[in-house]
């Protein structure tokens, strides 16, 4: 075997460490992205519904990564796309609360002052974006890791 | 592949237990080398001071000549298989052989030949995804033989790898030991308290007791002509029967039995006339004769052969005969001995 067929035979036998170390850190980033959201001197601006189906999302979120991080650890495509369905929709909770309550403006101690400040925003945006990104090239390695195994257990007569 | 010698060896806890004294031997390359000798006796503790496990408390290793006595374990390119196995219960079979290698920073690709080629040896290839709860006892032990193997170190060290099995799985791993050591040529040291794995494995046999070496020859050597009362009762299954004897005018006489001596025997026990010695038969050499009133106490038939527990005289005595017998309690079978060792009554060695 040369070293390029050596390489693909070792998929068979090894674990996609790749995809499921960047899933975890994908988490990381969601939870940095969940504890930094909040402050403690907005009011009661955060007392709605929508914090509800924020802890929700972010709940199904961990979980829904989690999963993927162990398919696509062995190989499992479906989970691999899953995860850069997921990357897209951490793109578009920025426009959830970093961008409504960055875009808000509360009353503190009789003055206004904006929910969100801009390093505040920045770094909630950071955050969100740096976790899509985990997920797209976790599930960009782990939809090409997967192709390339599949078709080499195909030529081999593996499957 | 590597020679190794071992210089006065000796071990003393920091209790001031000795366990080794003066352990000496030459070991050449390739050699399949068995410690044996009963719970205590030092054996796994000298595989440990060679694996580098246990300091030498004096004394001097040398592989192929260079001196490893104060070397640490990782620095002698040892491999040592454990009784428990010791496989990494959350990896898998391909990860617990790679995972030596793995920690060298080796080649992930040449990795993964290496732990190909070990599972082709051992007839794992298809086990490599799964985990060792997955895998039967033998199976583990061939992982951790896999797991030396892949190191392709200089020696391999075994402390009794096949104890934790049953005995059918345990004949069938002692054969593929046996066949990859004959495939490898490599230089291997098993310890084990069961002599059947010691005849059937060893190039040579140390039979070690109280920590002293007893006697270091092949496995024939050993069963055929003992060094001293210890390796004669040691080696050999039933074990060998012992008579205390008077050497007189060429005639031996034990407690209910007279055993006219060879010529060859008579130049032998010279020295020995008008005292006692011990006179050792195996339980296969006393056989159909006259002479010799064997009073069975316990019939065993083994299938080919049967096994006859009885006394001859005031002492309690095996016979071993190759057919199918049937006898009673009460029963007295004339019998002879077809060969027999001598023992001196005071030292314990043998006479020759």
């Amino acid at each position: 075997m040369d070293r390029e067929q050596i390489k693909k035979d070792r998929l068979r036998y090894t674990n996609n460490k790749a995809s499921a170390n960047l899933t975890y850190l994908a988490i990381v980033f969601d939870v940095l992205f969940f504890v930094s959201i909040y402050r403690s001197n907005v009011n009661t601006y955060y007392y709605n519904i929508k914090i509800g189906v924020s802890v929700l999302l972010n709940l199904v979120f961990l979980l829904v990564v989690f999963l993927c991080s162990e398919g696509v650890k062995t190989y499992k495509i479906n989970y691999a796309y899953t995860l850069l369905g997921v990357g897209v929709l951490q793109l578009v909770r920025i426009m959830g609360y970093p961008m409504t309550a960055h875009n808000a403006i509360t009353k503190v101690n009789a003055s206004e002052v904006p929910v969100m400040g801009n390093a505040q925003f920045f770094w909630t945006v950071f955050f969100l974006v740096a976790s899509a990104v985990c997920c797209f090239v976790a599930g960009a390695i782990g939809i090409h890791k997967t192709r390339v195994l599949e078709t080499y257990k195909k030529q081999h007569g593996y499957v | 592949m590597a020679s190794l010698r071992l210089q006065n060896l000796n071990k003393i806890y920091d209790n001031n237990v000795q366990a080794v004294f003066d352990f000496n031997m030459d070991i050449e390359d390739g050699e399949f080398i068995v410690l044996v000798g009963p719970s205590g006796c030092g054996k796994s503790t000298t595989l440990r001071m060679i694996a580098g496990l246990e300091d030498i408390s004096s004394g001097t290793l040398l592989i192929d000549g260079e001196d490893v006595t104060q070397k640490p374990p990782k620095d002698r390119d040892i491999a040592m298989v454990f009784q428990n196995y010791a496989l990494y219960a959350h990896m898998t079979i391909y990860e617990n052989m790679a995972f030596s290698l793995t920690l060298r920073h080796e080649d992930p690709n040449v990795i993964h030949e290496k732990v190909l080629a070990a599972a082709e040896i051992l007839g794992l290839t298809d086990q490599l995804n799964k985990k060792p709860r997955q895998l039967s006892g033998g199976q583990r032990q061939r992982v951790a033989m896999g797991r030396a193997i892949v190191r392709t170190p200089k020696v391999f060290l075994f402390d009794e790898p096949l104890s934790n099995l049953d005995a059918k799985l345990r004949g069938a791993t002692r054969r593929e030991i046996l066949l990859l050591h004959k495939r490898l040529g490599a230089t291997m040291i098993y310890v084990t308290h069961d002599q059947t794995e010691a005849l059937t494995l060893a190039d040579r046999i140390v039979c070690m007791s109280m920590g002293y070496v007893q006697q270091i020859g092949t496995p024939l050597e050993l069963y055929d002509t003992p060094a001293n009362l210890f390796v004669a009762s040691f080696i050999g299954l039933p074990p060998m029967n012992f008579f205390d004897c008077t050497v007189k005018d060429g005639v031996l006489t034990g407690d209910g039995f007279t055993v006219v001596l060879t010529d060859e025997e008579k130049k032998l026990l010279a020295g020995h006339e008008g005292k006692v010695i011990t006179l050792g038969v195996r339980p296969e050499n006393i056989v159909h004769g006259n002479g010799i009133k064997l009073s069975v106490n316990l019939n065993e038939n083994l299938g080919q052969t049967t096994l006859v527990h009885g006394t001859i005289g005031g002492h309690k005595a095996t016979a071993k005969f190759r057919e199918w017998a049937e006898y009673k309690p009460g029963d007295v079978v004339e019998v002879a001995f077809e060969r027999k060792h001598f023992f001196d009554k005071e030292t314990t060695n043998a006479i020759r």
